[in-house]
């Protein structure tokens, strides 16, 4: 599958082990972004002319194709374009505490800032925040969620808010279990899906909410999708503006009755052109795409029994954490650099959870479809290597 | 009062980018006297993933990292800026560090540590 992307023919001075952060672009998107730029550039949905045409036509094509790929139906009505899975979060926050006036969400710790700020920082206090914790694995601790909802009266509004794969621990978190457990309590849900979007198939059926960025998906910067439950249209807007209506008067307006309704203004047409293609490929490499994830996801579970390294579990998509036993994380990350191995560090916008496991910033080595198991292994010999280098200069320093 | 290239010629003149992060870490091993920072709050340099501490001590600035590379180059800023003349201290900049080749630094100190580093030093 390297070969769909150009970066690795570009750079074949690189290794790439940061795709948790970002993935590298399949060729047909670098493509598509640079013809629409030069050739298609236009509006959607009120050009009247052929070129709008064109990009209405590329704007619906590409949800249908989302439907197939994901399995949905109606996807005029489920898939809302925003600008990447922050926004998605953020809107669906408003829209639960524009449809509830108070409640309680079940968040879990494993969680990217971006899932817990839009309910810790709303400013609303009448929207009680409780931390779900961990398993002895690391994945959402099931009996504590259900314990923890059951201290809540039963009339009270419920959100449990988890992400599908913790962007630290790389846990595939038991959605079919949450999804079951928000029934029995009519609770509303979201599914924070972008470490696993572009990894494993996952039916999405059930849950209110699912938000995910297209950059980590071999695709491009600022589109993201938010997959709502229909039953969310009969809402009103959290951003209304341009595109949201069918008619507006001075004292009234006319909501559409589409998804379309959550998108305001201009959509970042350029990256949605290029959406066909890319679903296309990820429909017909769906399977080899998982395959690879869980062949690699054993590999580094095998080869990661270094003993100068803490992994902080094993892993089962997409990434793995370190904690080094000496030196920092810092020392590591620009060492790594210095071999042309870009990987990331620190508390990876986690830090709920950092600080329950470490208290300080960890390394992470994360993959994609194109990455090969020779990449794995010269990053870990390379993290070897540069603990003994650390090492002696520590011993030295002693 | 040496300019920051000159008092670290050394180091400007290594290639190999490993070889330059043992230089700059092994200058920090045997700065002295990092133990003697008080790693207190209010000589925390703000924004560095792991901390770097800064204290001025008898008229000397010092500091203490617990990243090894960090502890290094603030070492360096730490002993060039005592002995620099009072223009070169105001002039300082984390442009002055760019010479040394080693983006991953410089990238994370444009962002949060070396700058700020720099900026605590000039306040003490």
């Amino acid at each position: 599958m390297r070969d769909y992307f150009p970066f690795f023919k570009r750079r074949q001075d690189i290794t790439y082990l940061d795709s948790a952060a970002t993935s590298q672009t399949l060729y047909t998107v670098a493509e598509d972004l640079r013809d629409f730029m030069l050739d298609h550039k236009s509006n959607a949905h009120r050009s009247g002319n052929s070129m709008g045409t064109w990009v209405d036509q590329k704007y619906h094509l590409s949800k249908e194709l989302i439907g197939k790929w994901l399995n949905i139906n109606h996807p005029e009505k489920r898939i809302v374009y925003n600008s990447g899975t922050t926004q998605g979060l953020n809107d669906a926050t408003q829209m639960i505490m524009s449809a509830m006036p108070s409640g309680v969400v079940f968040i879990g710790i494993d969680s990217h800032h971006s899932l817990i700020l839009p309910w810790t920082q709303s400013g609303n206090d009448k929207w009680k925040v409780v931390f779900i914790e961990l398993d002895k694995d690391g994945r959402i601790d099931l009996n504590d969620l259900e314990a923890k909802m059951k201290l809540e009266p039963l009339a009270v509004s419920k959100v449990i808010a988890v992400n599908a794969v913790s962007n630290v621990l790389g846990l595939v978190n038991d959605l079919d279990a949450i999804k079951k457990i928000a029934l029995d309590t009519a609770s509303v849900t979201i599914i924070d899906a972008s470490q696993i979007i572009s990894k494993r198939q996952v039916n999405f059926s059930g849950f209110d909410f699912v938000a995910w960025s297209w950059h980590k998906v071999y695709g491009p910067m600022g589109l993201g999708c938010l997959l709502i439950d229909p039953i969310w249209l009969n809402f009103n807007p959290v951003r209304p503006g341009g595109g949201t209506v069918t008619s507006v008067s001075k004292d009234s307006v006319t909501w559409q009755t589409n998804s379309g309704k959550f998108e305001s203004g201009t959509q970042n047409l350029a990256a949605i052109s290029t959406l066909p293609k890319l679903v296309q490929w990820l429909i017909e490499h769906q399977n080899d795409i998982e395959v690879h994830d869980i062949s690699l996801a054993k590999i580094i579970n095998d080869q990661i029994s270094l003993a100068q390294f803490t992994p902080t579990s094993k892993t089962d998509s997409g990434l793995l954490c370190l904690d080094p036993a000496v030196g920092t994380v810092e020392d590591y990350t620009m060492m790594l650099d210095a071999k042309n191995i870009m990987i990331r560090s620190g508390k990876l916008c986690a830090e709920p959870l950092i600080t329950q496991i470490s208290g300080h910033g960890l390394l992470r080595l994360s993959w994609g479809c194109y990455t090969t198991k020779q990449e794995i292994e010269l990053a870990l010999d390379s993290l070897g290597e540069i603990h003994a280098r650390l090492s002696r200069h520590v011993q030295r320093a002693v | 009062m040496l300019d920051f290239q000159d008092m670290f010629s050394e180091l400007f003149e290594l290639e190999d980018q490993l070889d330059k992060y043992d230089w700059i870490i092994e200058y920090g091993a045997v700065a002295k006297p990092v133990f003697s920072v008080n790693k207190i709050d209010v000589n925390l340099v703000k924004g560095c993933t792991s901390n770097l501490w800064v204290e001025k001590i008898e008229g000397n600035i010092y500091c203490y990292g617990q990243s090894l590379i960090v502890q290094g180059i603030a070492s360096m800023i730490c002993d060039w800026y005592n002995q620099a003349s009072q223009n070169q201290q105001m002039n300082f900049s984390l442009n002055t560090l760019t010479d040394i080749g080693l983006a991953p630094l410089l990238s994370m100190g444009r962002q949060n540590g070396v700058a700020n580093l720099i900026a605590k030093i000039k306040t003490l």
